[in-house]
């Protein structure tokens, strides 16, 4: 499957598997939906609402989710790091992102 | 998302991003509203996702969301009205493409504008208790396009009209059917049934009433269960391939109804080929087919009436098997065997076409019980087969087919009601095999008893088993009495004892005779020795089931032969008289007069003519004299006379089996009044009588009459009493 591009507000841009986008509810309908949106066509979406740094948090949390759903047995979670001065704005990107 | 971390935890003061006001919010929602409008005409490629997705957050976020979902709905109702007025002007052709087409245009657009307005439908929607975006607009499709009013009516029609057409065998497209069909499943499991299946049932059963009565008429019963079979089958692959599963069991109703339930007394009882000549002609398949379909029937219960008409049938059957011919005697083999070909016939039938079904062999036992018992000389008849099959049936026949056959005639004892009666048969017949030695194998007697015994249990059979205990015992001695003669032959007599207990064999009334001297002195000779053994005991000579081994001398030929005790009786008076009267032999012999008859008619009358007979004739009178036959000859050194006796009881003889059976049956009824009345000490008069019918029915079918003879009885000898304040209740007095 083709990687995606996810753009942030500054312009930064993250190219990830289509796999570890599709854990976000939302991106996950942007891209498998029945319908053409440009989105689609194109392969890369724009957040002009989530600032790059967030955007990049979010995309390690996606490979974080993916990595540790359905562990092994005797596999031991590991901490996620959050900033707290980020954790609001994290908050709501995953609002906005359905992740 | 998960969060976490040991450092200090400060939250910035969270920052309204921007106060959105009514004015944004009517530009934000323009933007959606014309995306909508793309997304209704096909033409999305153009927009993007996520800023429609944003828009629809925000205004959701800040307090929009009635805005929104309000403006959604109008829009799609907005649109969908003008999509019914498209299809509602379509061609009679067109119509059901283009709704197809709509529909599934609809759809994809329903879930576009769900997928931007995600976030409505995860908060607003939850929060409000509204239905969801995608749901809505399904709703909205059926009450804008499905139920309007210039579509819904047509629409159904249309349909209706194709599966019509279907029935009556054109070839229509399958297809459209099945979106119509799934697309009104989709707008609702209630939606399906309203607007399509209630309607279609009616339709279908309008259709099948009107074919069913014309099929009906033009065919035979047969053809019409493989023409409703094979309608049955359409209707099944009809609902796979274009209507809902769930219509499956109510559309079978119809059809089963308007099919088979409401004609299945026609069919069944159709003349020339309806239930009762496939039994006749053993029509295996069409049975098996009638069986199939009148099954799916459960109310009325349509097994019952093939049941029904089969039990009358092999009723009607049976009374003709087992009337009796006024005038001609009955065979009993032909009877037993007529009876056994009738029962083998049905069997196979439920076997093969009614998937052996319990109720229908239950219907048949009773059937039989029925009519067997009709004919009062049925267990005499039952009784005189097993005999014969004893006698010669069994030859050349392997074991197991005997086993077969002796299940089979236990199988009709069964449906006896009188199992004494046979019993009473049975004993007569096993005591003349056994003392004549005429029966073929001591185990297959034996077998047949077992089965008696696990049929009606140990009391049954415990005379019959004393029989052939008798006969063990005798033969051990005979053995002794040869041993204490030493020989078997007292003065050139040969003579061979059984000693039968009394009570387990049937008594015979008729009285002795006047046996020739020198066996009189044998059987003195026999009745010292045995006496001497066992003191206390009563020996009785039962001339009557005797049999001799003479040499005869006729002319030239030398002869040996066997004849019964009374023959021999008869015969040696001709070693010195060469010509005697009837009156001569009764007074020297001492025979009773019927036994006398038959035993010179037996002699004078029947193959062997030993004696001759004046004036000739069948029949032998009191006035008749008889000399001895000097040109007898026989190619033949060894023969047997048998006696002429009547196979089957004479009238007489039948009305002394009864007397005697009734006779015995008393004790019975009473011992079952008495068992019952000690243990309930009072009992009211007719739950007293069902109780000892219940009791006996095992053994024999009780009148109530006779059961109330009895308890007078019991009264009069002081068992019981009648209550003195209810003349109905009887009390039982220790």
């Amino acid at each position: 499957m083709d990687p995606v591009k996810l753009i942030a507000s500054d312009g930064t841009e993250i190219i990830l598997d289509r796999q570890a986008a599709m854990v976000s509810g939302t991106i996950k309908s942007m891209l498998g939906g029945p319908g053409g949106y440009v989105e689609q066509e194109k392969g890369e979406i724009n957040f002009p609402e989530i600032s790059g740094k967030t955007l990049e948090q979010t995309v390690q949390y996606f490979y974080y989710k993916l990595r540790h759903t359905n562990p092994s047995s005797n596999h031991t979670l590991p901490e996620f790091k959050i900033e707290p001065e980020s954790a609001l704005e994290l908050l709501m990107a995953a609002n906005y992102l359905d992740t | 998302m998960a969060a976490g971390g040991k450092t200090k935890f400060v939250i910035p003061p969270f920052r309204q991003s921007q106060a959105m006001d009514e004015e944004y919010a009517n530009r934000t929602w323009q933007t959606l509203h014309s995306a909508i409008h793309e997304i209704h005409r096909q033409n999305a490629s153009g927009l993007s996702f996520e800023e429609l997705y944003r828009n629809a957050y925000n205004m959701v976020l800040h307090k929009f969301g009635d805005k929104l979902y309000n403006g959604l709905v109008e829009t799609i109702t907005l649109h969908l009205r003008g999509v019914a007025q498209e299809v509602a002007v379509a061609a009679d052709g067109d119509f059901l493409p283009q709704l197809k087409e709509k529909w599934e245009k609809h759809r994809l657009s329903s879930i576009m504008i769900r997928d931007i307005l995600m976030y409505m439908d995860r908060t607003y929607v939850v929060a409000q208790k509204k239905v969801a975006v995608f749901e809505r607009g399904l709703q909205i499709f059926r009450d804008e396009v499905c139920r309007n009013d210039r579509i819904k009516g047509r629409l159904l029609a249309t349909v209706l009209d194709l599966i019509h057409r279907e029935r009556c065998s054109e070839t229509i497209e399958r297809g459209v059917i099945k979106t119509v069909t799934s697309m009104l499943v989709e707008l609702g499991q209630d939606v399906y049934q309203r607007d399509f299946e209630v309607p279609f049932l009616e339709a279908t059963a309008d259709f099948y009433r009107k074919e069913s009565h014309e099929c009906l008429a033009q065919n035979s019963a047969s053809e019409y269960m493989r023409k409703a079979e094979a309608r049955l089958g359409e209707e099944h692959e009809r609902v796979t391939h274009y209507l809902d599963k769930a219509s499956e069991g109510r559309l079978n109703e119809v059809v089963e109804r308007q099919l088979i339930a409401e004609h299945m007394r026609t069919l069944a009882e159709m003349e020339h080929s309806g239930v009762v000549p496939m039994l006749e002609d053993d029509r295996i398949p069409d049975l098996k087919r009638a069986y199939e379909l009148f099954g799916r029937v459960t109310s009325p219960d349509g097994l019952g009436v093939i049941r029904e008409l089969m039990s009358g049938h092999v009723k009607g059957r049976g009374q003709q098997l087992v009337a009796e011919e006024p005038g001609a005697a009955r065979d009993p083999v032909e009877f037993v065997k007529g009876l056994l070909a009738l029962r083998d016939k049905y069997q196979s039938i439920i076997q093969g076409a009614f998937s052996g079904d319990k109720t229908f062999f239950n219907a048949l036992n009773s059937t039989f019980e029925y009519f067997i018992n009709l004919n009062q000389r049925s267990p005499e008849y039952i009784s005189l087969f097993v005999d014969e099959q004893m006698r010669k049936g069994m030859r050349g026949t392997s074991e197991d087919e005997v086993e077969a056959m002796l299940d089979k005639v236990v199988m009709l004892f069964r449906y006896l009601q009188e199992k004494d009666v046979f019993e009473k048969y049975y004993k007569q017949h096993l005591a003349k095999r056994l003392l004549g030695g005429r029966s073929i194998s001591d185990d297959v007697e034996r077998s047949m008893i077992q089965k008696l015994k696990q049929e009606c249990g140990y009391q049954f059979t415990s005379k019959l088993e004393g029989m052939f205990m008798d006969m063990k015992v005798s033969a051990d001695t005979q053995d002794k009495f040869r041993a204490a003669n030493g020989s078997s032959k007292v003065e050139s007599i040969d003579l061979s004892v059984q000693v039968l207990t009394t009570g387990f064999w049937p008594t015979q009334v008729s009285g002795g005779c006047n046996l020739p001297a020198p066996v009189a002195r044998c059987c003195e000779v026999f009745r010292e020795h045995y006496l001497k053994q066992h003191s206390g005991r009563r020996l009785q000579w039962q001339t009557s089931m005797g049999n001799a081994d003479l040499k005869a001398q006729f002319g030239a030929s030398r002869h040996e032969i066997n004849v019964s005790t009374y023959m021999m009786c008869v015969l040696l008076l001709f070693n010195d008289n060469d010509r005697l009267s009837y009156a001569d032999i009764a007074r020297d012999t001492a025979i009773a007069p019927a036994e006398l008859k038959r035993t010179l008619q037996s002699l004078a009358c029947g193959k062997f003519k030993l004696l001759l007979k004046e004036p000739k004739g069948r029949e032998v009178d009191e006035s008749d004299a008889f000399s001895f036959n000097a040109s007898f000859s026989s190619k033949q050194l060894r023969f047997k006379v048998g006696t002429v006796s009547a196979q089957r009881e004479t009238e007489a003889e039948k009305h002394e089996t009864r007397q005697k059976v009734d006779e015995d049956r008393k004790p019975q009824i009473e011992a079952a009044i008495v068992r019952i009345m000690k243990s309930r000490k009072e009992m009211e008069h007719n739950a007293l009588i069902a109780d000892v019918t219940a009791q006996l029915t095992a053994r024999f079918m009780p009148h109530p009459n006779v059961i109330k003879k009895r308890i007078e009885s019991l009264i009069e000898r002081e068992f019981l009493e009648r209550d003195k304040n209810n003349w109905r209740m009887y009390k039982y007095l220790a």
